[in-house]
């Protein structure tokens, strides 16, 4: 490699480093997948007692707002079987259905709220949503400790005014969002254990810390797959029902 | 080598199930029941299997006893919940379900739900429920049917033929969920059974799934399983026979939900006819909105009736009971073990509220407190259970 093509190399690094919605194309570009299963464990803390803890199985086919979801819980014992099938858009609000064992019918279920808590965790359902770069405006604000501080401005309705988020020069993962309502600092979400799967960076490990609340949950993915072969019929109300 | 076969055979297996006792007090005595305390404990045990990536087995089991004879006294496994006390034991379900791409076949006893609304389902004709020791909340109870559902794009087809008909299970004559009029008083009530209908139900069911919007319409033909009461009367003895049947129904349904910016609206609406005499042909509907605000979750709508021929006004009906009445719930998730919840049926004759806190206790246990206040008329089907206001303290431990 001559020094003419290092300086231009290093040249277009430099101009793509400092553009960040680039950047978070990027880590869009290398998180894709047409599909992905895990295992969760969430666990809800109080201070520093551990109050709940929930598990499910997640499926996705599809990615970024033509995804689809199903989210099986599979403990506690008293929500086991419970579903929930999520169909998203690119351009409008995802439609989702819950099917509940014990009343044994699937029900239409619309968030008007997104800020509602997940099932009773630290987690809003926004903040479980796929970010697509073209829902935000960004801003580098400068780096940091080997990352890119960048700036996100919603440009739809959202119970946040802006998220701080922070992503690595050496593998394009983001590792922390700081996510600000109108009072204020309200959620801290934390991405650690990384691991590469199927050659995607991927969290084991996401915590999120309710300002608000003073409580925090913690999210972790076992047996994580990607790229596997999941059916289109299997995301169908009438699979929440087969499958329950 | 066993073990390995166990570990195959385990992963296609699934399980779960619960005890629960619950015990309800009534501050008040009834006419015909002077019962103020009942306990009642109940195990369900669900399981499946999946034989083939195709062929899915499924089954469930109840095993429940009470203090106030609601429940039989008799060993023997019930399969299909005609009897008028609670079996003790019985199949609750029991069906394979096959499974090949669009198509979707189920056979044997099990919960087939139909409908959008979520105050009242005028539309949900094969699920009859259990209104023993509560005319209220209700368990819903299995059909013995086949039910073919086809996809196809956004459109489902639901096809349901019913070979043997399952009743609801009515209030015992002698106890407080059935109310004696006070014309009646002193007359003795003999409960003389019931007469089943012959002959199968079918019914037919297309959702389409939208843009923002679902709906579908449906069709039943077959019989009302909320049972008329036919009645002898002898005069020697001042003795009253009770005896229930079951009038041929046949419904033309439609439901929809559409999400809108601030509220989802639901609807679902019934038209009911019969040919059998004596009865009654009317129109239920339902209207309701729905919206969640952070932790709440807030459903409030108006059920309404049209009656369009009366007839026989010896009827036990809760669905139409609770119709021409404002109906609304609101749920608190106060964190995730935390609940409470207020819900409530309203009009200027009776009303109904219930207030309800529940939590849970690690990862199997459950404790519900529960206040409901029942207010109104004789005349009114919610106001002639005014005395039947309650307190109820249940614990379930699931696994």
């Amino acid at each position: 490699m001559n020094r003419l093509t290092l300086l231009m190399l290093a040249i277009s690094a430099s101009a793509f480093a400092q553009d960040p919605r680039q950047i978070i194309e990027e880590v869009q570009k290398r998180t894709r997948s047409n599909s992905q299963r895990y295992a969760g464990t969430l666990e809800v803390m109080g201070g520093e007692s551990r109050i709940a803890i929930k598990k499910w199985v997640f499926e996705r086919l599809g990615s970024f707002g033509q995804s689809k979801a199903v989210l099986r819980f599979t403990a506690p014992a008293e929500v086991k079987g419970v579903a929930l099938l999520i169909v998203n858009h690119p351009d409008r609000a995802s439609d989702q259905w819950m099917w509940r064992p014990n009343i044994g019918r699937d029900q239409r279920i619309a968030l008007q709220d997104r800020s509602t808590r997940f099932f009773g965790t630290d987690f809003s359902f926004e903040d479980l949503e796929e970010r697509d770069v073209d829902q935000f405006d960004f801003k580098l604000l400068g780096d940091e400790g080997g990352a890119w501080k960048i700036e996100s401005r919603p440009r739809k309705s959202s119970q946040y005014t802006h998220s701080i988020m922070w992503v690595k020069k050496d593998n394009y993962t983001i590792t922390k969002v700081e996510a600000y309502n109108k009072n204020g600092l309200a959620r801290v979400i934390d991405y650690r254990d990384f691991e590469q799967v199927k050659g995607i960076w991927t969290a084991r490990t996401t915590e999120v810390f309710d300002v608000g609340r003073k409580s925090h949950t913690i999210l972790k993915f076992d047996k994580l797959e990607y790229d596997l072969p999941l059916k289109d019929d299997e995301f169908t109300v009438q699979a929440l029902r087969r499958e329950s | 080598m066993i073990p390995l076969l166990f570990t195959i055979l385990a992963q296609n297996f699934e399980q779960r199930g619960f005890i629960d006792n619950s015990t309800t007090f009534y501050p008040q005595t009834a006419l015909n029941d002077p019962a103020q305390i009942v306990n009642e404990t109940l195990f369900r045990w669900e399981v499946s299997y999946k034989v083939t990536p195709w062929l899915k087995l499924s089954g469930a089991v109840d095993a429940t006893t009470d203090t106030h004879q609601q429940v039989e006294r008799a060993l023997r496994l019930d399969f299909d919940d005609r009897s008028i006390q609670r079996p003790a034991f019985s199949l609750r379900r029991y069906s394979a379900t096959l499974h090949k791409g669009k198509f979707t076949a189920e056979l044997g006893r099990q919960f087939i739900r139909w409908g959008k609304a979520d105050i009242l389902n005028p539309t949900d004709r094969f699920a009859p429920k259990d209104y023993l020791s509560n005319v209220v909340d209700a368990d819903f109870l299995g059909v013995i049917a086949a039910r073919v559902t086809i996809e196809s794009g956004n459109n489902t087809y639901d096809l349901v033929w019913q070979p043997w008909f399952t009743p609801s299970r009515t209030p015992l004559l002698d106890q407080r969920w059935t109310v004696v009029p006070a014309q009646a008083q002193g007359v003795t009530l003999d409960d003389l059974g019931a007469r089943y209908p012959g002959g199968s139900q079918y019914g037919a069911r297309w959702n389409h799934v939208g843009s923002g919007y679902e709906y579908s319409f449906c069709f039943f033909d077959g019989f009302n399983n909320l049972p008329l009461f036919s009645t002898t009367f002898d005069a020697v003895t001042n003795t009253a026979g009770l005896q229930r049947y079951y009038p041929e129904l046949r419904l033309y349904g439609a439901d929809a939900a559409v999400p809108l910016r601030w509220f989802t609206v639901k609807g679902e609406a019934a038209y009911f006819s019969s040919t059998t005499p004596d009865t009654d042909q009317y129109a239920l509907y339902v209207i309701q909105l729905e919206r969640q605000v952070k932790e709440w979750s807030f459903v409030g709508g108006y059920a309404g009736e049209i009656l369009t021929r009366a007839g026989n006004p010896l009827e036990f009906a809760p669905d139409r009971g609770f119709a021409r009445s404002f109906v609304g719930r609101a749920g608190w998730t106060i964190d995730a073990n935390r609940s409470l919840a207020i819900s409530a049926a309203v009009r200027a004759a009776g009303s109904f509220t219930r207030f309800e806190y529940s939590q849970t206790y690690g990862q199997h246990w459950r404790a519900t407190a529960a206040l409901a206040w029942i207010r109104g008329d004789m005349t009114d089907f919610i106001g002639e259970y005014r005395r039947n206001s309650y307190a109820s303290l249940g614990i379930r431990y699931s696994f």
